[in-house]
């Protein structure tokens, strides 16, 4: 099986995996598709696709703004900021839900659609708090583009901005905040509770100018594990990400993409990061595994990455002392005598070890060690990837670790309820998402990897830890829990002294 | 990064150096006489004479603060960004909203707001893009230090300075 490399692609079909769009049929069977005239240029298109979907095909569907159209939920039209001029056509055309036909001339960029387009922005705005300052969504907001792009140059509005005072900062849950002044009442996030998470846990109250974005029961709140998707998709700052809320503002972030290895789904991510330091995860759009959606512990992940307890240095024991920080240079020569001297030694693999990293530790052990065996371990409330299963109908799954099936493929076999008896040094290797199995019985033991000073600090027989990188700082090779193989670059650089496992090995 | 050597001609005149140095004496010759004998001045007796500068001069940042001696500013990051010398270092956090009389309107601010003044070129760039007009400079151009950390503006500096323009 071969596997592809996550990267983000701006142009791609953006459909939603559970409403797979039909792809062109080829081969000798196929009919010749039907075309239509996309600001002078004609495009073929698939029978059932909207003018939207075929200006998606033909990648130019920057050219239609939109509000309420999302590729992964359903059709609302309501917005009418996707009006485009139809020939033949009396009056302006809704392009994320008017259906393709063959022969139609379709233009997105005539006076008439340019006039409608600031119109609707003009009233978007007539009650708009304009407090993009203050706004965590200025610099990604749709408003702000559309405006900046179609809007008129001034208001033609001088009445008071609507306000609604209970919900100008109103907690949903813990983690999303609203502000229903800002909210251009497009609907996604009431289409999303609806369709994707089905929890149905975010309601539009009232019609018109009353209308309020609210809870579906006030007890229980906005409860699903997807919340997050709620504030990359919301087209302006209604919905606010707290954990993200006023920590950064967008523009200074840099986004590279990556893996999330918070469980066994896999899903693709791209960090935030400024500095090197990261700020949020957002999904990117993948259909074979997470579509357009990542869940909360996901994207809350991060943190164990930028922890501030996370042990970035290389430890020795010394004795009386517990592991103290020392240098690579005198870690080595220690660590190498300390496995060339054990009568048996084991290696134990987390399985969010990537697969390049356990090959290299399997070569190296096999050089290393007369005597040694090598066992992986999850630790995540299951031992092998047969136990995984599905937490929802959506991506979170029971195995906490992204790479047992990949640990599984290479051939190793998991650490059984013998443990580490009869073993005098254990090596445990792992990211920071495996559990820690019990090694209390072993001589030595040498940690490698993510640790963070509570971990080390729980085991009483350290002698040495090797300072590794986590999974987004650096590149490799997950399988995840459907068997899908994909391969990641490194995201953000290592503020510390770890070393990627083939440096360390080097050094020995 | 390395050094580049440029190397020209000097002429038999600047080889000399005797020219330029008469020329030299000349001046402060000129100046002298002028001063000691006809008491033309060309410095003031600072500081109890002080040059009358531009309405517009710009000198020390403040921020201002609105009636309850809160600052003005809401940690937009717009000073930072455009900031050219890269001397604007601002963290936000949320006013805690039990206790904030100004509601949504100030409902983010800063939990730290330096500059660090000796790279600031002093642009104004910053007063420019402020959209809430906190931060400005002033015409306080007295800016002498004795240490590089009293050289770190923090907003506790940065509210002390509200006096007008100065
Ligand atoms: S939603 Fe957009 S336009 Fe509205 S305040 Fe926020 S950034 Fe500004
Ligand atoms: S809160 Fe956001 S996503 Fe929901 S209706 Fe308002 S603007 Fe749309
Ligand atoms: S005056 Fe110019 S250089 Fe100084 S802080 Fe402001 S923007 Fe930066
Ligand atoms: S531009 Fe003004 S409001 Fe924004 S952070 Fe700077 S001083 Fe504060
Ligand atoms: S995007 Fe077409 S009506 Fe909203």
């Amino acid at each position: 099986m071969s596997s592809y490399e996550i990267s983000k692609s701006e142009n791609y079909l953006n459909y939603c995996s559970d409403k797979i769009r039909p792809l062109p049929v080829t081969g000798p069977d196929a009919k010749p598709l039907p075309k239509m005239t996309l600001d002078g240029q004609v495009v073929e298109f698939v029978p059932g696709d909207t003018i939207m979907q075929v200006a998606e095909r033909a990648k130019v569907a920057s050219r239609i703004p939109r509000y309420c159209y999302h590729p992964g939920l359903s059709i609302a039209g309501t917005c009418r900021m996707c009006t485009v001029e139809v020939e033949k056509a009396p009056k302006l055309m809704t392009a994320c839900s008017t259906p393709a036909t063959d022969g139609m001339v379709v233009r997105t960029r005539s006076e008439k659609v340019l006039k409608s387009r600031s119109g609707v922005v003009d009233c978007l705005l007539a009650s708009h708090p304009l407090d993009c300052p203050v706004c965590d969504k200025a610099g990604e907001c749709e408003l702000q583009d559309y405006d900046y792009e179609y809007g008129p140059s001034r208001s033609s509005f001088v009445d008071e901005k609507r306000v609604f005072p209970k919900s100008s900062t109103r907690k949903l849950s813990d983690k999303i905040v609203l502000n229903m002044n800002r909210c251009v009442a497009c609907e996604r996030c009431v289409r999303f509770t609806d369709e994707v998470t089905k929890t149905n846990d975010l309601v539009m109250l009232n019609r018109g100018w009353k209308k309020e974005l609210t809870v579906g029961d006030e007890d229980k709140g906005l409860y699903n594990d997807y919340q997050g998707c709620l504030s990359d998709f919301c087209p302006v700052g209604a919905l606010t990400w707290s954990d993200f809320r006023f920590q950064k503002r967008v523009w200074f972030l840099r986004g590279n993409a990556s893996i999330c290895d918070r469980c066994a789904k896999g899903c693709n991510i791209e960090v935030h990061s400024e500095k090197e330091i990261i700020y949020r995860f957002v999904p990117i759009y993948n259909p074979k595994v997470n579509a357009h959606w990542i869940c909360d512990e996901g994207r809350l992940s991060y943190k164990m990455v930028t922890n501030s307890h996370r042990v970035i240095a290389p430890l020795l024991e010394v004795a009386g002392h517990g592991p103290t920080a020392t240098s690579w240079e005198t870690l080595i020569p220690v660590t190498a005598s300390l496995l060339k001297n054990s009568s048996r030694a084991l290696l134990v693999l987390g399985t969010d070890s990537t697969m390049e990293e356990c090959e290299n530790l399997r070569k190296f052990f096999s050089k290393f060690v007369q005597n040694g065996e090598i066992r992986y371990f999850n630790g995540t409330g299951i031992t092998t990837s047969s136990e995984n299963k599905a937490l929802d109908h959506l991506l979170r799954q029971n195995d906490k670790t992204p790479n047992t099936k990949g640990v599984e493929s290479l051939g190793l076999k998991p650490l059984d309820v013998a443990g580490v008896n009869g073993f005098d040094t254990v090596i445990l290797f792992r990211s920071g998402r495996a559990g820690i199995p019990s090694v209390a019985a072993a001589k030595n033991l040498i940690l490698w990897g993510v640790w963070s000073d509570e971990e080390v600090r729980a085991q009483k027989n350290v002698r040495a830890l090797l300072p590794g990188l986590a999974t987004q700082e650096k590149s490799g090779t997950f399988m995840n829990c459907d068997g899908i193989l994909q391969s990641f670059k490194k995201a953000v650089e290592h503020r510390g002294y770890g070393l990627d496992v083939t440096r360390i090995i080097e050094k020995f | 990064m390395g050094t580049i050597n440029v190397s020209r001609e000097y002429s038999v005149k600047e080889k000399m150096f005797l020219p330029a140095i008469i020329q030299g004496m000349i001046i402060t010759l000129k100046r002298f006489i002028q001063g000691f004998i006809f008491h033309k001045k060309y410095t003031i007796m600072y500081p109890e004479e002080r040059r009358n500068y531009s309405q517009r001069f710009r000198g020390m940042h403040f921020i201002s603060v609105d009636e309850n001696k809160v600052e003005n500013c809401t940690a937009c990051f717009l000073c930072e960004t455009v900031c050219p010398a890269e001397c604007i270092h601002i963290v936000a956090e949320e006013r805690d909203s039990a206790s904030n009389p100004y509601g949504v309107r100030k409902e983010k601010k800063p939990l730290s707001f330096d500059i660090e003044v000796l790279r600031c070129c002093f642009c104004g760039f910053c007063e420019e893009a402020c959209p809430k007009d906190a931060i400005k400079l002033s015409r306080n151009y007295e800016l002498s230090i004795l240490s590089r950390q009293e050289g770190i503006y923090d907003l506790n500096h940065l509210k002390r300075e509200v006096k007008g323009r100065g």
